[in-house]
């Protein structure tokens, strides 16, 4: 009866020692190269043409790759020559003109000149151009001219503070590559990027790796590290096992990660951690659209009722910092005047009963004119810091009679609810670059259309906001900039939270690390053994 | 039989069009836009404020041509893949069939590895314990295939990845990609040797989960079968007793199971979206998965398309197999 069954059992020892020997026999490992930087990716960037790309991952990418007329300096943000070796704007701040270097040429030999600017300029405001995003921010250019083979103008219709940021940052891609008759949109330099910067592209697997290394004839100064390889993990946790096993130098860390899963000896040892402040903030959102968010004593004693201190400290670790109003709290235009609305249930209640907002059905709920107070808390699914936040928002509006029904909806239905503004509250938080303009976010223009889905309107924050926007003197702009954010803090259409850092672990096989507000500059590291 | 087979694949025509236009409007009248895609931003940072205005959803829109009416739409669709052309893919405009071509080869790899290891594994599995029911082994192997059965392969994988292949403890395997990065230094066999080491952790996260089903299946047809006459008829002549089982009771016990292989085309080509997100396997169900999730129609509808072509085939293979195994069955019958 049993006969054939050791056969049976014999013949899979068999697959499977073969299998162990094929394994064992060969070596399987590839050697690790010391002078390369393996950087994690949690997710593969859709296209490396900087016109395109609107991921954080391509625009990390792209900034070894290509280079823009001007560059913010690390340290103190203000611009300073890139491409351009000088650049000039008229008094009425409508033109502003650049010089470009003598020496730059593309990574293929070939000179950039000013019609590859010109060419960039114009794929930006091409329609077929999958780039509505960056289009809104050009639309104020009137031309982008030559005026010699070395020397640009950009005519502005209107003045705008950031119009420099936007030149000087525009993104530029090779002419003589695109300007072939395929369409912009799925050329193949997309996927094989050619700039003028410190690195070159080498190749991209796709869902696995991309490699640049060192262009040995950069016209600058040459980084010490030779090769840059961005590994794609999804996985957070397991980009974590990958970084101790030393497959990767560089990746961020969750603040989970950063407090409890990386503070062994061995890790220590191996990793130094670092955490720097990007712009940005996280918030709950109260639709002024609807009856109990309307009162702005009501938004007040909602945020006296949340505790952000303790949301800080449970979900996050302590890491991060509160914050008021909606600028960076790094720069110059957050007003740390403003102090923070105190966690304070009492006060709370006593605004909400000036408010006429009591329990008068006697159903536990309250309720004012006949509305209960009684709302839908929307929050994005798999976003594990929102989850944490709405739960602990309804047991604590909970207590004084406030009903909160959590909606955890996908991310397209997510952003498809605000922009139609079915929701009641909303958590998010933004994120935006060092020079700030308040205005797609909280100009009443942009209520219906924009990205001020609250529907916050206020004349007076308006005002200073067209104001500011042709403010060309930063210490005066940052001064409106205080005044917005401390009437914004005082209308309290957003709950603000907090500001949370970037927290990353690199390999301390590099050396001269300096963090700068901006994040790590791997250009000025240089390796050791 | 020709005749037969000409009626059913002329049957299937209509059914796969059924198909695709039902897929066509359930995706078209799902709520969220494929637009959000271009704001899918990574987990906890921040959203940049730009991307989210309306302004710039509706030109991405009509840049998609999603502003036209959904006829027009589905008439386009159904007119390129005629010259099977399933378009661009809305999230890096390179052509589906490419991005199907490039995650369909990993996928195709891992499952053909798992399910074969799956029926080398649970079908002797299956038949010992057929041979020796109720016995201890018998109900070991039981509860053993039953729990891997109710482990959670997110979970097995994760543990798998820390215990087997993370800096911490033992760090015998790979635990990203399919090859190592710069795979292509090593002689050809070694490149083999790092693939089939790649594939060690996935695999078994993969295959543990798949026993249970197949074994029990396998187990209680043969029982079925053993109990029979014809069975004791060929003990009773006096034929070892393998032969018995092997030859007599396991060929009738498995024509059931060539019903299990008409699922089986389409589970090749379906990766397991778990696995492939977890082992950062760029194949066919993490494809699927973020097309959903990104609303990138072309790429869900050539998904849908190539799963019911195979499905709708693999149905009438198994059909036609059945004849061919089992004399008891013919189309010819269903005629008269």
């Amino acid at each position: 009866m049993s006969r054939h069954n050791p056969f049976i059992k014999k013949r899979r020892c068999l697959f499977f020692l073969f299998l162990f020997l094929t394994l064992a026999a060969c070596n399987v490992h590839v050697p690790k190269d010391t002078q390369t930087l393996v950087w994690h990716l949690g997710a593969e960037p859709d296209t490396l043409n900087p016109i395109l790309a609107t991921d954080v991952y391509a625009s990390r990418i792209d900034s070894f790759i290509y280079e823009t007329l001007l560059e913010r300096d690390n340290e103190t943000l203000a611009f300073k020559p890139k491409l351009a070796e000088s650049w000039e704007a008229s008094p009425d701040h409508l033109i502003f003109t650049f010089t470009l270097r003598p020496d730059l040429y593309w990574h293929d030999n070939i000179p950039l000149t000013v019609e590859d600017i010109i060419y960039s300029f114009q794929r930006i405001m091409d329609p077929k151009v999958d780039a509505p995003h960056l289009r809104v921010y050009y639309q104020d250019i009137k031309t982008v001219e030559k005026v010699s083979d070395k020397v640009v103008r950009f005519i502005f219709k209107k003045p705008y503070f950031m119009a420099l940021e936007f030149c000087g940052g525009m993104p530029i891609v090779p002419k003589h590559l695109y300007d072939n008759g395929l369409h912009f949109n799925r050329h193949p330099t997309n996927r094989a990027p050619l700039g003028t910067g410190p690195y070159r592209f080498v190749r991209w697997n796709t869902g696995k790796d991309i490699l640049l290394v060192r262009h040995e004839k950069y016209w600058g100064k040459k980084p010490d590290i030779r090769s840059i390889q961005f590994k794609v993990i999804a996985e957070d946790s397991v980009a974590l096992q990958v970084l101790k096993k030393g497959e990767l130098d560089l990746a961020s860390l969750r603040p989970i990660q950063w407090v409890r899963q990386t503070d062994s000896k061995k890790f220590q040892e191996g990793f130094q951690k670092y955490e720097y402040y990007t712009p940005g903030y996280s918030f709950i959102g109260w639709n002024l659209r609807r009856p109990y968010f309307q009162d702005k004593r009501v938004r007040k004693a909602l945020t006296h009722l949340i505790n952000r201190e303790a949301i800080l400290k449970e979900l996050n670790f302590g890491l991060g910092k509160l914050t008021t109003g909606p600028f960076y709290i790094e720069g110059p235009s957050y007003n740390h005047g403003v102090t923070l609305d105190p966690y304070d249930p009492e006060t709370a209640k006593k605004i909400l009963h000036e408010a006429g907002w009591e329990d008068h059905d006697n159903d536990g709920i309250l309720d004012h004119e006949g509305i209960p107070f009684r709302f839908e808390f929307l929050i994005p699914s798999g976003r594990r810091f929102a989850e944490g936040l709405a739960t602990i928002v309804k047991e604590d509006l909970s207590k004084v009679g406030i009903q909160v029904d959590i909606n955890k909806l996908e991310w397209a239905l997510f952003i498809q609810k605000l922009n139609d503004h079915t929701f009641d509250a909303v958590t998010l938080g933004w994120s935006f670059g060092f020079e700030q303009d308040p205005y797609q976010v909280w100009h009443s223009s942009q209520s219906d259309q924009g990205s001020n889905f609250v529907g916050f309107q206020n004349e007076k924050v308006d005002a200073l906001i067209e104001k500011a926007r042709v403010e060309f003197d930063l210490k005066s702009r940052s001064q409106m900039h205080q005044e917005i954010h401390s009437l914004i803090h005082e209308e309290q259409p957003y709950t603000f939270l907090f500001a949370s850092p970037s927290l990353v672990a690199l390999n301390r096989r590099f050396h001269n690390v300096k963090v700068y507000p901006i994040g790590l500059d791997p250009l000025e590291w240089t390796v050791g053994p | 039989m020709i005749h037969y087979i000409l009626k059913r694949f002329f049957l299937i025509l209509p059914t796969f069009f059924g198909i695709t236009l039902i897929t066509f409007l359930i995706i078209q009248l799902a709520p969220g836009s494929p637009v959000s895609l271009k704001l899918l931003g990574p987990g906890g940072a921040g959203v940049r404020s730009d991307l989210i205005s309306k302004e710039v959803i509706e030109q991405t829109k009509k840049l998609y041509g999603l502003d036209q009416p959904v006829y027009v739409q589905y008439g386009k669709w159904l007119k390129r893949l005629v010259t099977l052309d399933f378009g661009d893919s809305y999230k890096d405009h390179r052509p589906v069939s490419l991005k199907i071509r490039e995650a369909l080869p990993i996928t195709l790899l891992l499952n053909i590895i798992s399910i074969f290891l799956i029926y080398l594994i649970s079908i002797p599995a299956g038949i010992f314990s057929a041979v020796h029911p109720e016995s201890w082994m018998d109900k070991i192997t039981t509860l053993l295939l039953f729990i891997l059965y109710s482990l959670p392969s997110f979970w097995v994988a994760m543990i798998l990845i820390i215990y087997l292949g993370g800096g911490e403890y033992l760090d015998l395997f790979p635990i990203a990609g399919i090859v190592s990065y710069g795979v292509e230094t090593l002689p050809f066999w070694n490149q083999v040797g790092n693939l089939l080491w790649h594939l060690v952790l996935p695999v078994i996260s993969l295959t543990y989960g798949g026993l249970a089903f197949l074994s029990r299946f396998s187990r209680a047809q043969l029982l079925e079968v053993i109990r029979q006459d014809f069975i004791r008829t060929a003990r009773a002549k006096g034929l070892s007793e393998s032969v018995v089982i092997l030859k007599h009771g396991l060929r009738n016990a498995l024509i059931p199971l060539v019903t299990l292989m008409g699922t089986l085309l389409p589970a090749l080509i379906g990766g397991s979206v778990i696995i492939e997100q977890i082992f950062s396997i760029p194949g066919m169900g993490k494809l699927g998965f973020e097309a959903v999730l990104t609303r990138d129609y072309p790429v869900i509808m050539a998904i849908v398309a190539i799963e019911a072509f195979l499905t709708l085939i693999s149905i009438l293979i198994t059909d036609i197999l059945y004849v061919l195994i089992d004399p008891r069955i013919s189309f010819e019958k269903v005629h008269q």
